[in-house]
C-alpha cells in the first residue's frame, strides 16, 4: 500500500491552513473564482456545441466527457466550499429546541458527520482497525489508475503540448479523477474547522435550515413598513 | 435489521442537523462499510459518477437561467402584463399575482426565487390598494408553488433520471396541471373577492396590453426557446437548457439591462428626435420579427444538417415589411423621403447600441454583477447537487438491498390496487415532503414507489406529475414549508401567521392534488398527443 498520496494530501491541507491564516480573502475569492469559472465553462462549451452542431455540422468529439469532467470538479468543491459557508441543507426545527449547552454538542456533532464521511471515503482502512470487514476508498482508487496510467475515453491534449512535452496524446484518468481526493481531504478539513469554531461559539451550527437562507436575508423585512 | 440500521440512521441524523446531503450519504457508506463487503473505492467513485449523469446536467443551467432572470426588472414586467390582462377583475390584483407567479415560474424551476421576485413587488402593490396582508402573502405563497409544477422544473429533471422517463413528457405533462392550478386559485381568489369587496383595477385598454406584453416579450421568450427546442426535436432537454441559459444572460445583460455596466442606458438616447425614434423602433421590430421567425422556423424544420431548410428569405422579407407598416403607421405616413431618413434613423441608433454593447462586452460579461449571478446560482447547484449525489447514493444502496422489490411485493399481497396504492403514496409524500428537500425525498422515495406503480398500471408520467404536486403541497405546510419561510422573511409576518394566511389556498391545492390524482389524463393527454406514449422498459 503506498502512502504518498495520504502525505501530499495532508501537506496540502497544511498548506491551504496556513495560506488562509494570511489571506482569508484570498483563498474566499479564489474558491468562489473556481465555481463560477467552472459553471461558466460547462455553460459554454455546451452552448458553444449546441452551436457548431446545428448550424455548421461540427463539433468537438470531447465536449461532453470535458462538460461532464467540468461538472463533476464543480459538484465536488462546492461541497467543501458549501460546508464552509453552510449553504447545505438541513432540519433545524429540532436542534433549535435542544437547550444550548447539549444544542452546541449536537451541533459539533453534525459537523464531525461531515469529517467522518470524507475519511471514510478517502480510505476506510482505519475502520478496520477499529474491527470492521472494509477496505479502499479514494486515494486506493486514484493510487491505482495513476500506477497504470490510464486515459480518458476522448479527451486529448492539445497537439502542441503533447508533442512538445512529450506526454501521450489522451490526457490520463488520474488527473481528471484528482479532485476526488482533493475535495473528500478538502471537506474533512472544512469540517473540522467548523467543528473547531462551533465549539468557540463563532457559528451556531453548518446548515441552513431552507434552500432561500440567504436569498431571504438579502430580502428580510422588504415588506415589513406596509 | 440491516434496514432499520439504514433508516434509523438517516432519521436520526436528520434531526440531529446533519445537512440533508450528508445524512444521506453518511448512512449509505456506513451500510456499505458495516454491512456489505463492498468496497468504499467503488462509493467514492459513484460519488464522481454523479456529474456524468446526462440529464442532471440540465439542472446547472436551468438554475442559471433562473438566477439572471430573476435579476431585476424582469418580474415587474411580467406583473404588469399580467396586471394589464386580469387586473380589471374583482380582486384583480391577486389574481395578477398568481398570473405573475405562472409565468415566472415558465422562467424559473424554483419556487422560492418565485416568491421573491414577483412577492417583494406583489405584496406591496396589494397593499396599497387595501387589500390584507394575510391575504397577500397566502396567495403569493401559495401562486409560488407552481415553480415546480410548470415547466421547466428542477424537480422533474430529477423524476425523470431517477427513474429514467423523458424530460421533455414530463415538462409538457406540467402544463395543463400547471394551468388548472393557477386557474382554481384565480376562481378560489374572484369568490373571496366577490364576498369580501375587493377593489378592482380599472381597465387600461388593450393598448396597455400590448405594450405590457412587448415589454415582457424577451423574458417570455424563454418559453419558447425551451419548449420549442424540445418539442421540435432539435435539442435534448439539457441542450435546450444550456441555450436557456445563455440568452437570459443575454437578455438580462444586454437587452433589458438590469445589472451591470450597461444598467440604466436606454437604447434610444434622448437627444434622438421623434422621426429617429419612429425608424429605430421600427427597425428594431423588423429585426425581432426575423430573429423570432428564424428560431421558430428553425424549431418547425430542424436543424440544415438535418435536411431542414428554414426558410431565412422569407424571414427577411417579411420582417422588412413589419419595420415598414409600423413606421408608415406610427411616423411620416406613406412619405419615401421620409421614410428613408427614419429607417436611416433607426439603424444609426441601432449602430449605435451593438458598438456600444461590442466595446463593453467584456466589462459586462467578465463584471462584478454578472460574477455575482453566477456564483449565486453556482452555490445553489452545489448545494442541490450534493443531496442529489447522496440521494442517488442511498437509492442505490436500497436497490442492492431489494428493498423496493421486498416493499412491491408486500403491497401486491396486501392487496393495494392503483386507487389505493395512489392514496397510499399521496400520504407518504405530504408527509416526508413537511421535513424532506422535494429532490432528496424524490430520489428516495421514486424507486421505491415506481415499480409498484408499474406493476399496478399507473401511467409513469401520471405518477410523476403526482409527485411534483405532492411536493408543491409540501413546500405550504409546517414545519419545513419553503415557501412559508420565504414569505414570512420578506413580509416580516411570523410563520405561525403566514401558515394561518396560506391555509385557505392550501385548501384549494389539496382539492387540486385529488384531481390531478384521479384524473391521468390532465397530465397525460398533452404529452401522448404530441410525443407519443412513454414505454418503459424494466
Amino acid at each position: 500500500m503506498t502512502l504518498w498520496p495520504h502525505a501530499l494530501l495532508l501537506l496540502l491541507i497544511v498548506a491551504l491552513f496556513v495560506w488562509e491564516r494570511y489571506a482569508a480573502d484570498t483563498v474566499n475569492r479564489l474558491e468562489e473564482n473556481l465555481l463560477v469559472s467552472l459553471l461558466s465553462l460547462i455553460t459554454l462549451v455546451s452552448f458553444g456545441q449546441v452551436v457548431a452542431r446545428y448550424m455548421f455540422n461540427t463539433g468537438w468529439a470531447a465536449a461532453l466527457e470535458f462538460v461532464m469532467a467540468c461538472f463533476s470538479w464543480m459538484i465536488l468543491f462546492g461541497m467543501a466550499y458549501g460546508l464552509k459557508r453552510g449553504v447545505h441543507l438541513g432540519v433545524d426545527v429540532a436542534l433549535k429546541r435542544f437547550p444550548a449547552g447539549l444544542g452546541r454538542w449536537i451541533a459539533i456533532g453534525g459537523a464531525a458527520s461531515g469529517a467522518v464521511y470524507a475519511l471514510l471515503l478517502l480510505d476506510a482502512t482505519w475502520l478496520s482497525w477499529l474491527g470492521v470487514d472494509t477496505r479502499s476508498g479514494a486515494i486506493d482508487y486514484w493510487s491505482k489508475m495513476y500506477k497504470i496510467n490510464i486515459g480518458a475515453e476522448e479527451l486529448r491534449w492539445p497537439t502542441w503540448l503533447h508533442e512538445s512535452m512529450g506526454w501521450k496524446d489522451r490526457v490520463p484518468r488520474w488527473l481528471v479523477l484528482l479532485a476526488l481526493p482533493i475535495s473528500l481531504a478538502l471537506l474533512a478539513f472544512r469540517s473540522l474547522q467548523a467543528m473547531v469554531a462551533i465549539y468557540r461559539g463563532e457559528r451556531a451550527m453548518i446548515i441552513a435550515g431552507h434552500e432561500a437562507e440567504e436569498l431571504v436575508q438579502q430580502n428580510q423585512g422588504v415588506l415589513k413598513g406596509n | 435489521m440491516a434496514t432499520l440500521f439504514l433508516f434509523g440512521l438517516l432519521l436520526a441524523l436528520l434531526f440531529l442537523g446533519v445537512p440533508v446531503g450528508l445524512a444521506l450519504g453518511l448512512s449509505s457508506v456506513l451500510y456499505v462499510a458495516l454491512f456489505t463487503t463492498d468496497s468504499l473505492s467503488s462509493v467514492a467513485i459513484s460519488l464522481f459518477g454523479v456529474g456524468t449523469h446526462y440529464t442532471l446536467l440540465a439542472i446547472p443551467f436551468f438554475i442559471l437561467a433562473s438566477a439572471f432572470m430573476s435579476t431585476g426588472g424582469v418580474a415587474q414586467r411580467l406583473i404588469r402584463f399580467a396586471i394589464a390582462v386580469v387586473g380589471s377583475f374583482r380582486g384583480g390584483l391577486a389574481m395578477a399575482s398568481v398570473l405573475a407567479c405562472m409565468m415566472f415560474a415558465a422562467l424559473s424551476g424554483s419556487s422560492p426565487a418565485t416568491v421573491v421576485a414577483i412577492g417583494t413587488i406583489a405584496i406591496a402593490g396589494m397593499r396599497q390598494v387595501g387589500y390584507s396582508k394575510e391575504f397577500a402573502s397566502g396567495i403569493v405563497a401559495n401562486a409560488g408553488t407552481l415553480g415546480i409544477l410548470i415547466p421547466p422544473s428542477i424537480v422533474m429533471v430529477v423524476y425523470a433520471a431517477s427513474v429514467d422517463v423523458s424530460v421533455g413528457r414530463m415538462f409538457l405533462a406540467g402544463v395543463v396541471p400547471g394551468l388548472l392550478a393557477g386557474a382554481m386559485l384565480m376562481l378560489a381568489i374572484y369568490v373571496v373577492a366577490r364576498i369580501k369587496k375587493l377593489p378592482a383595477e380599472p381597465w387600461r385598454g388593450i393598448g396597455e396590453v400590448l405594450t405590457a406584453a412587448k415589454e415582457a416579450f424577451w423574458g417570455l421568450f424563454l418559453i419558447v426557446i425551451i419548449m420549442g427546442g424540445i418539442y421540435g426535436g432539435v435539442f435534448t432537454p439539457t441542450e435546450a437548457a444550456a441555450a436557456a441559459a445563455v440568452y437570459s444572460a443575454i437578455v438580462a445583460l444586454f437587452i433589458y439591462r438590469d445589472i451591470g455596466p450597461l444598467k440604466g442606458i436606454p437604447w434610444a438616447s434622448a437627444s434622438d428626435d421623434a422621426l429617429t425614434r419612429v425608424g429605430f423602433r421600427g427597425v428594431v421590430y423588423g429585426f425581432s420579427f426575423y430573429a423570432v421567425f428564424s428560431i421558430l422556423a428553425f424549431f418547425a424544420v430542424g436543424p440544415a444538417v438535418q435536411g431542414g431548410q428554414a426558410p431565412h428569405g422569407w424571414g427577411m422579407v417579411l420582417g422588412a415589411l413589419v419595420a415598414l407598416a409600423y413606421m408608415i403607421w406610427r411616423g411620416p405616413g406613406v412619405a419615401p423621403l421620409q421614410l428613408a431618413r427614419a429607417c436611416l434613423g433607426g439603424f444609426r441608433v441601432l449602430g449605435r447600441n451593438v458598438w456600444m454593447m461590442l466595446r463593453q462586452a467584456r466589462p459586462v460579461i467578465m463584471g462584478e454583477d454578472s460574477r455575482g449571478v453566477v456564483l449565486e446560482a453556482a452555490k445553489t447547484t452545489v448545494m442541490l447537487m450534493f443531496i442529489i449525489a447522496n440521494a442517488l447514493l442511498f437509492a442505490h444502496t436500497l436497490t442492492t438491498e431489494r428493498i423496493p422489490q421486498t416493499i412491491t411485493e408486500w403491497m401486491l399481497d396486501a392487496g393495494f390496487n392503483w386507487f389505493t396504492f395512489l392514496i397510499a403514496v399521496n400520504v407518504l409524500l405530504l408527509i416526508g415532503g413537511q421535513f424532506m428537500e422535494p429532490s432528496g425525498l424524490l430520489l428516495i422515495v421514486a424507486p421505491v414507489v415506481f415499480p409498484i406503480g408499474m406493476e399496478l398500471g399507473v401511467d409513469p408520467i401520471h405518477l410523476g406529475i403526482i409527485m411534483v404536486v405532492n411536493m408543491e403541497i409540501g413546500m405550504i405546510t409546517p414545519p419545513i414549508g419553503l415557501n412559508l419561510f420565504v414569505t414570512s422573511g420578506i413580509t416580516g409576518m411570523s410563520l405561525d401567521r403566514v401558515v394561518r394566511a396560506a391555509l385557505p389556498f392550501v385548501g384549494v391545492l389539496m382539492l387540486f392534488l385529488i384531481i390531478v390524482t384521479y384524473v391521468p389524463e390532465l397530465s397525460t393527454w398533452l404529452p401522448y398527443a404530441l410525443m407519443g406514449p412513454e414505454i418503459v422498459t424494466q
